[in-house]
């Protein structure tokens, strides 16, 4: 596509301020995207380009008309959200990196003021626990290769819950249903661009295909550590942290500075069902062992209340 | 250049001490499931045995192992419905089959368990005792499934205590499963006046409890090393956990039972003090895990310790790659 100013060519056919409708393909000109069915889209959250302004958090929360949880100061810097839960799908962390021991830092280094900002989301996983804890099926991987929750299905088990890797998926108590980040799959049929990373000023959240965001990520890790930032790194894109244990990659990955344990994430998170095997095996031979046990003791009884007779 | 963050080893960090997990919504509905099913599962295997190797005096022995896996099969999808967020849409449990959940391949386990077991005493209250016989088989066969299946439940999560030891944890659960049923045919025995009975059935028990005791000691020792222990080492559930599951659950009845077992002429009180003690301890087994865990998903630095990078099980050495 012709692109001048970084404006898609195809953007000056809605140079109107009052639109005639609904933009076909829209998120090619948000994104650089077409949707299309059969190809795996995700996010590429760039943590040191996030300035904490909260944008994707209430985009989300405004498009997928999802409530305010409680409303309060949590005292943790400027995170007053606190967690990814049934109503909030995005989820901004802020650590204070200046200063330590209640001190305040006499020098700094030279790095996005030493805040780390961190818009969190559903990792959409490779393998996911939660679609693979699911019982009904109301959780599945869609035609974008995204996890969704299909709320006319869920019973509410719960499984998903514990299930997830990242602490995601959450029950409401209101409705009963498991709800977590859709990745906008009802944007993402009508051709638009995820809430979050349309409304995001700085593109900290980038959308689209994933082997592209991958590609554009490793380009920024070398381009930061040639700048100096040493520190950058990939979680959850392929081969690196967060992709571990069997999970296979993260459709939503991101570029972190400090260790992901700093942003509540896991180093190596593993995929629950790979525990289903060992466990039903060692229990089943227990269970074979011990009614083994108890014909002999049944038959010895049997014997010695026979010879009694 | 070595990156610090991402080669060190984890020392505590964590986001303002936040979980980084949540917790499952199973409570007390879930443990009491998981006790009963285990129960009724493996009354349902002694029934079997006993009608096809114990004779013909263990008749009332069996017919109370069957009204055992009925009260399972009818009291356990109560409470498991009565669990969900939405009760009323139980039915797509049935909806799928999904081999990679426990919870999917137990509401399999659990019909079929339910279905043979209602054939197996309805044809036995009947008078179709041939057609009893045939049906305990697949019963019993579903009842080693209801004995374990929970533990995998628990087990394929991400909740650090019931991930640590799988094996272990469906170990403790089949061994108090299978020492449970023979606890309560045992007391059935004794109030019926069977000692016989009831001294086979405390053998059973007693051969379980040391099954279950070894497991549980090896599984606290895998946790202290996992570094998930802590829910199981402090607070609430560590007295449920040390002294009802696995002091009163399997060391009591170990030592009853074999006291029993040495004697001349058992003595039934202590027959009938191992029994209600494993009874006891399992319902204690299974709630101690189930709340210790849930306490273990709300601690950052148990499932940061937890998932650390695992060579063997990553096919790739984690923290070495993004070194760069």
């Amino acid at each position: 596509m012709a692109v001048s100013m970084g404006v898609p060519a195809r953007a000056l056919d809605y140079a109107d301020p009052i639109l005639p409708g609904l933009i076909p393909d829209e998120a090619e000109l948000t994104a650089g995207v077409r949707i299309e069915p059969g190809k795996s889209y995700g996010f590429f959250t760039d943590t040191t380009l996030c300035i904490g302004c909260k944008a994707c958090e209430v985009a989300c929360k405004e498009w997928n008309a999802l409530p305010a949880d409680e409303v309060g100061l949590t005292g943790n810097s400027y995170d007053n959200t606190g967690r990814l839960s049934a109503n909030t799908w995005r989820h901004v962390a802020f650590v204070e990196k200046i200063g330590t021991n209640g001190k305040r830092a006499a020098e700094m280094a030279p790095f996005q003021s030493n805040w780390l900002m961190m818009s969190d989301v559903c990792k959409h996983c490779h393998n996911a626990p939660c679609l693979e804890a699911c019982p009904t099926g109301a959780l599945f991987r869609t035609e974008f290769d995204t996890v969704v929750v299909q709320q006319d299905i869920c019973n509410g088990c719960g499984y998903c819950v514990p299930a997830c890797p990242f602490g995601v998926v959450d029950l409401n108590e209101v409705d009963g249903k498991a709800h977590k980040c859709t990745l906008c799959y009802d944007r993402l049929k009508g051709g638009l661009e995820p809430a979050c990373a349309k409304s995001c000023p700085t593109d900290s959240i980038q959308f689209g295909e994933v082997p592209d965001l991958v590609e554009k990520a490793r380009a920024r890790v070398e381009d930061l550590h040639g700048r100096g930032a040493v520190d950058a790194y990939l979680y959850g894109a392929p081969g690196e942290p967060g992709a571990t244990g069997d999970l296979g990659h993260l459709n939503a990955f991101f570029l972190l500075t400090d260790r992901p344990e700093v942003y509540g994430l896991p180093t190596a998170p593993t995929r629950a069902s790979n525990r289903v095997a060992p466990a039903l095996g060692a229990g089943l031979a227990t269970m074979a062992g011990l009614t083994l046990a108890a014909i002999a003791l049944f038959a010895t009884n049997r014997f010695a209340t026979n010879r009694r007779r | 250049m070595p990156q610090d963050s991402a080669v060190r080893p984890y020392a505590g960090e964590t986001y303002y001490g936040c979980p980084a997990l949540k917790a499952s919504p199973f409570g007390w509905k879930t443990a009491g499931y998981i006790f009963l099913a285990g129960l009724s599962g493996s009354a349902q295997i002694l029934g079997t045995v006993a009608d096809l190797g114990g004779g013909r005096e263990k008749r009332n022995l069996v017919r109370n192992a069957r009204g055992l896996a009925i009260a399972g099969t009818v009291v356990g999808p109560a409470l498991l419905i009565g669990d969900l967020h939405t009760p009323s849409r139980w039915y797509n449990m049935l909806r799928i089959f999904r081999r990679t959940s426990p919870m999917s391949i137990g509401s399999y386990i659990l019909t079929g368990f339910g279905a043979f077991s209602a054939l197996t005493l309805g044809a036995d209250r009947l008078g179709l005792a041939g057609v009893a016989r045939v049906a305990q088989v697949p019963a019993a066969v579903a009842g080693t499934g209801m004995s374990v299946y929970t533990a995998a439940l628990l087990s394929a999560t991400s909740t650090p205590l019931w991930a640590a030891s799988p094996r272990l944890l469906s170990v403790r659960f089949g061994a108090s499963a299978m020492a449970s049923a023979a606890a309560a045919l045992s007391l059935g025995e004794r109030l019926g006046g069977r000692p016989e009975g009831a001294e086979t059935l405390d053998r059973v028990a007693m051969a379980a409890s040391a099954v279950d005791l070894v497991a549980s000691v090896a599984a606290e020792r895998e946790y202290k090393a996992e570094g998930v222990a802590g829910p199981v080492e402090e607070g609430p559930w560590a007295p449920v956990e040390k002294i009802g599951a696995i002091a009163v659950g399997a060391a009591v009845p170990l030592v009853c039972h074999a006291i029993n077992a040495r004697r001349e002429r058992p003595s039934a009180a202590l027959s009938v003090l191992g029994s209600l003690a494993i009874l006891a301890g399992g319902m204690a087994l299974r709630s101690a895990m189930l709340h210790a865990g849930n306490r273990s998903a709300t601690r950052p630095r148990d499932y940061f310790r937890f998932a650390r990078p695992r060579p063997a099980l990553d096919h790739r050495p984690a923290p070495d790659r993004i070194a760069r």
